[in-house]
């Protein structure tokens, strides 16, 4: 997009701030009355009660720079504002429209740190195609309808706090590794979810960072210790805490950290959300329901899993309220905390182990995704709006080659319909459908004209390119049907007791999705390491460059083995 | 204003580029992505409509009458509930039907698909006033479909035709042209916000123009009698239609088949329209509904108006003058004498490119001097007015966002009243923004923020006379006061209509001159032969 030599990303900006100032008006979820809390609890009471603080049953849970940006804008509430019950200190907020206007357009303008971050990304380029491609990129990220559902309907404040995620990415791209690392700790003192992708930035930055190249022979204590380099090591480390201590020293000072980080990590929680998020547990749970269905026709079902449909019967429908608390599966084994925190553990130490090895930025962006879609699958407790951690990072490579478009596809389409049960009202339906339909339409055939070109196409490719177009294709159907179901559902009262099929539905199909997504993406990143490692502006060069590095290997190889 | 010259493909100066709109589209500019650029439009357009949808309707929570959703909602309740000759009988206190039959038909056939969903919305009495929030989506869903099946193909259609036959604009340009139209702000608050179905009446009245376009002119008086059928305010149009049919029957030599050919259509059409009604109850219906579609018992004019009556009635004050069937033949006079040079130029000269203009200029004379006019009725000139911009003349084009920034401005009072004051100025500022009327705000922005463009070219938002100049500089200065005015200031308490007096007035006085306008192109531009076809 843009006309030739206009890489700015100004008329987005106000194309779609004038759109999302027509959103304010429309509905806000109980999110909007936690932020608002916050604006109350921070404006009102002194420090050290901001983590104590519980009339609303919505109480501080972010780090503490979230609650000092809250006590920031809370400066900022006019009088007549502040008189419409923005600022009461209540169970139940009971505000009106200025709220509201208030509250929405502090997103509106905290999101400019987004446009400013990819501006820099785009400024940074140093050719007319990678300009070009940075531009897309960009582009496609600011006008993401997940940001569209997420922050300006739904209400949260994730524009501006991936804008500091892609101020670290770019210092890390330019290699001001540690201005990347300053911004990724205030990022993580904002909000704790992108502890998420930390293992990646952590194994970045001490391989990149703060890792001398390895020397010849590791004989003498002294090469030993050079192996690492000090000097930087120590640098880092001071930056990244300095960060933490203005974040948490106030609250160690007045001796409330425990319950901070009781507030940060709550793990009362169950195992899926009411809606689950699509991922391995959301069709592990479908299993295990569909098992209940089936053992009602089949009793022998009872005999293999050595059950009894005794004490099954209180367990049914244990899944459909699950909110809070604990999850109990019929059939298939329970699963644990620590079980999702291994499996999670194991995922993302597996796509670390390349980038320590060769910490390059394509490999870091890489396993920063592998990262986030581990945590994504496997963690406890996941919101589907951490689908946005994925891929946010993972379209900064995605025009690397183009066998990692059909995943992205994938993983976006997947991804931002399985936002819309957050909406689930009629009058956002035709709007959210459309977004996102539109965004990946334009979007789609943007990267499909800026992406470099792989001239080898093997039949498996194209096979998988038709069945990632039929499973696109299905979300047209699908999202229609649930939606007349919904509004049937008034008229009928058997289809009232399907509502949480439908929600089923919407996560098992999305996951199926992102599963695969995650799996090529994988598959990529593990064995073709030409997209992770090397900046490919010209196709001859990299031909060259793979000829010159495997020539290199095998000298290396001989060597090896003539000693 | 210079003298019009005919238009050549050399002459053809790209006039929307270095506007927003064009950075959007032009990326699209390759034949094999045209038609993506068509629907990528439409899709947009969609996506603002929908958006706007989101904000409230007229008469929201205002009990016991609400307001004109509740109108448009109360016809599907009677047209599903009641047979079809109580229709125009039905309890006509509160909002009885007064659209002509193709409102009724729209009426019981949306009707009858909201039954399937809900039969609560729309049941015979105890739904009144019923307010909840998938019916309104439901009828929003409506209005946006009802654009869909009329205007939108029909703005697209038209603005192609002109390219190929007259501007020759490459398609790519005809595409940002039809964009701008689409997202002009006065239809889409009308009938998106405040909620009406004047994009349907609109549209087949589009659609009749293009058919004279294509010299089709049994579909044209089809199109255009059903246009009439759903909305009597179409009537604006007709002197231009029946003086361009009757000249094509006359000239050169009188051509009796046409004009057999135009009258069986016209009298299918209306047979088709109020043949139901004559079946179910006889001619009584017919009175009735004439009756009930042309109310001349209420007065010259509703409300506050920015037309001749309303304006000049803060100095001569009608009523106490004239009586009422007084004013209508005063009216009447008047319409007349302000529709015949429009009337007298189309039949002459059978010019297709006069077309759009005679339509301006006739509708524009019905809004002006007519009786019984009201605030919405500018959509009516607001239609012709914007094909005009595909007149690829700068001037043409400065002139057209003038108007309809007016008309938007002369609506403010209503959308204020209906909750509609974000929307409105988001929309104003938005369609000025994408056609590059606010261009030169960058000059300034450009200090400042130096990530924005840099480019200078951009399409003037004044026209090159002098004149025009200061009136329309002066106009948006004043407008800018009375709005600031409006939201911030409370008048005096003697004078508590002040704003909106002062609105009327500075809208009148900018419709006047618009008009005189229309009419002097009209002569100039009938001075030139078109070359087409």
């Amino acid at each position: 997009m843009g006309i030739k030599g206009n890489y700015s990303l100004w008329n987005i900006w106000v194309a779609s701030t004038l759109l999302k100032i027509l959103l304010f008006p429309t509905y806000h979820s109980t999110d909007f009355d936690v932020h608002r809390n916050w604006l109350s609890i921070t404006s009102l009471l002194p420090m050290k009660d901001w983590y104590l603080e519980n009339t609303n049953q919505w109480t501080l849970d972010y780090p503490p720079f979230f609650a000092y940006f809250e006590w920031f804008i809370s400066r900022f509430i006019p009088n007549s504002v502040a008189n419409d019950g923005c600022l009461d200190l209540v169970t139940k907020g009971n505000y009106g429209i200025k709220t509201i206007y208030f509250q929405r357009s502090t997103v509106i303008i905290t999101e400019i740190l987004l446009f400013l971050s990819l501006q820099w990304f785009i400024n940074t380029s140093t050719t007319i195609r990678e300009k070009k491609r940075n531009f897309v990129i960009s582009a496609s990220i600011v006008l993401s309808p997940g940001l569209f559902i997420i922050d300006h309907i739904h209400f949260q404040y994730n524009g501006f706090l991936f804008g500091i995620l892609i101020l670290s990415i770019v210092n890390a791209k330019l290699g001001n590794h540690l201005a990347c690392g300053f911004w990724f700790a205030v990022l993580l003192c904002f909000k704790h979810i992108f502890l998420y992708i930390a293992p990646a930035y952590f194994i970045y930055l001490l391989s990149a960072y703060c890792m001398n190249p390895l020397p010849k022979n590791l004989n003498s204590f002294k090469n030993i210790i050079n192996i690492i380099n000090w000097l930087n090591l120590i640098k880092l480390g001071l930056t990244v805490l300095s960060v933490f201590f203005i974040a948490f020293a106030p609250f160690a000072y007045y001796g409330v950290l425990p319950q901070l980080f009781n507030r940060l990590f709550p793990f009362s929680r169950g195992l899926t959300h009411a809606y689950w998020a699509p991922n391995i547990w959301s069709l592990y749970s479908f299993v295990d329901r569909l098992l209940i269905q089936i053992s009602k026709k089949l009793p022998i079902l009872y005999k293999i899993f050595n059950k009894s449909p005794e004490n099954l019967s209180n367990l049914n429908d244990s899944l459909t309220r699950g909110i809070v608390g604990d999850v109990k599966f019929s059939f298939l084994p329970q699963i644990q905390p620590n079980h999702t925190f291994l499996l999670t553990l194991f995922y993302q130490i597996m796509s670390l182990i390349p980038l320590f090895i060769q910490p390059k930025f394509e490999r870091f962006i890489g396993s920063i995704s592998l990262c986030a879609f581990s945590s994504f699958l496997f963690g406890w407790h996941v919101h589907e709006k951490a689908i946005m951690l994925i891929i946010i990072p993972l379209t900064f490579v995605i025009c690397q080659d183009r066998r990692l478009l059909p995943p992205f596809q994938l993983l976006t389409s997947a991804g931002y319909v399985s936002l819309f049960p957050l909406l689930y009202g009629s009058a956002e339906w035709m709007f959210k459908s459309l977004i996102t339909f539109v965004w990946f339409i334009v979007f789609q055939t943007s990267f499909s004209e800026v992406v470099h070109f792989q001239r080898k196409l093997t039949t498996r490719v194209i096979v998988l390119d038709r069945l990632n177009l039929i499973y696109m294709l299905l979300f047209a159907p699908i999202c229609i049907i649930i939606q007349m179901l919904d509004i049937e559902s008034r008229n009928f009262q058997i289809l009232k007791k399907l509502e949480f099929f439908r929600l089923m539905t919407y996560s098992v199909y999305c996951a199926i999705g992102i599963i695969s997504s995650w799996s090529s993406i994988s598959w990529l990143y593990f064995l073709d390491d030409p997209i992770w490692t090397e900046k490919n502006d010209d196709e001859e060069l990299r031909s060259k460059k793979t000829t010159n590095t495997t020539i290199m290997m095998l000298d290396n190889d001989e060597k090896i083995k003539t000693k | 204003m210079g003298e019009a010259k005919p238009l050549e493909k050399s002459d053809f100066v790209f006039l929307f580029k270095g506007s927003p709109l064009n950075d959007f589209l032009y990326p699209f500019k390759k034949a094999a992505n045209q038609w993506v650029a068509r629907y990528i439009i439409i899709i947009f357009a969609i996506i603002i409509r929908c958006a706007v949808g989101l904000g409230s309707y007229s008469g929201q929570n205002t009990s016991p009458m609400f307001g004109d959703f509740e109108a448009q909602r109360h016809w599907l309740e009677i047209t599903t509930s009641l047979p079809i000759n109580e229709w125009y009988f039905y309890d006509l206190q509160y909002w009885g039907l007064d659209y002509p039959p193709l409102t009724a038909f729209h009426s019981w056939f949306l009707g009858t698909i909201g039954n399937l969903i809900d039969s609560t919305w729309f049941q015979l009495d105890t739904s009144r006033g019923i307010e909840n929030i998938d019916m309104k989506s439901f009828m929003r869903l409506t209005a946006l479909f009802s654009e869909l099946a009329f205007y939108t193909p029909a703005v697209i259609i038209y603005t192609r035709w002109m390219g190929r036959n007259y501007n020759k604009a490459p398609s790519i340009d005809q595409t940002i042209i039809a964009a701008a139209i689409l997202f002009l702000p006065d239809l889409i608050i009308i009938d998106h916000g405040h909620f009406q179905y004047n994009s349907i009446m609109l549209g087949l009245a589009l659609l009749a123009l293009i058919n004279l376009l294509y010299d089709n002119i049994a579909l044209a008086s089809i199109f255009f009698t059903l246009s009439i059928g759903f909305k009597q305010m179409a009537l604006y149009y007709a002197p231009i239609f029946f003086f361009y049919l009757l000249s094509l029957c006359v000239f050169p030599r009188l051509n009796l088949l046409k004009l057999i050919y135009i009258a069986i259509s016209v009298l299918c059409t209306l047979g088709f329209l109020f043949g139901p009604f004559i079946y179910s109850g006889g001619f009584l219906q017919i009175n009735q509904i004439l009756y009930r579609i042309f109310p001349f018992g209420r007065g010259i004019f509703e409300d506050k108006v920015a037309n001749f009556w309303c304006a000049t009635n803060v100095v001569i004050k009608y009523k106490n003058i004239f009586t009422t069937s007084q004013l209508q033949k005063l009216s009447l006079l008047f319409t007349l004498i302000g529709i015949s040079p429009s009337c007298y130029f189309i039949f002459i000269t059978q010019n297709k490119r006069l077309l759009a203009w005679c339509l301006s200029a006739c509708s524009m004379s019905f809004f002006l001097f007519s009786f019984q006019v009201h605030e919405k009725s500018i959509l009516l000139p607001w239609l012709p007015i914007t094909l005009l911009l595909n007149e690829v003349d700068a001037d043409v084009i400065s002139m057209v966002c003038w108007f309809c920034n007016v008309s938007l401005f002369s609506m403010s009072p209503l959308l204020k009243r209906d909750g509609l004051s974000l929307q409105y100025i988001v929309l104003g500022i938005m369609s000025n923004w994408l056609m590059g009327n606010l261009s030169w705000v960058r000059k300034y922005t450009n200090i400042i923020l130096p990530f924005v463009s840099k480019r200078k070219y951009a399409t003037p938002i004044l026209p090159h006379s002098f004149f025009w100049r200061i009136i329309i500089v002066t106009f948006y200065i004043t407008a800018s006061i009375l709005l600031y005015c409006d939201f911030m200031v409370k008048p005096p308490l003697n004078l508590p209509d002040i704003w909106i007096v002062g609105n009327v007035i500075a809208s009148f006085l900018s419709f006047g001159l618009i008009f005189l306008w229309l009419n002097y192109k009209i002569y100039t531009v009938s001075q030139v032969k078109l070359k087409t076809q």
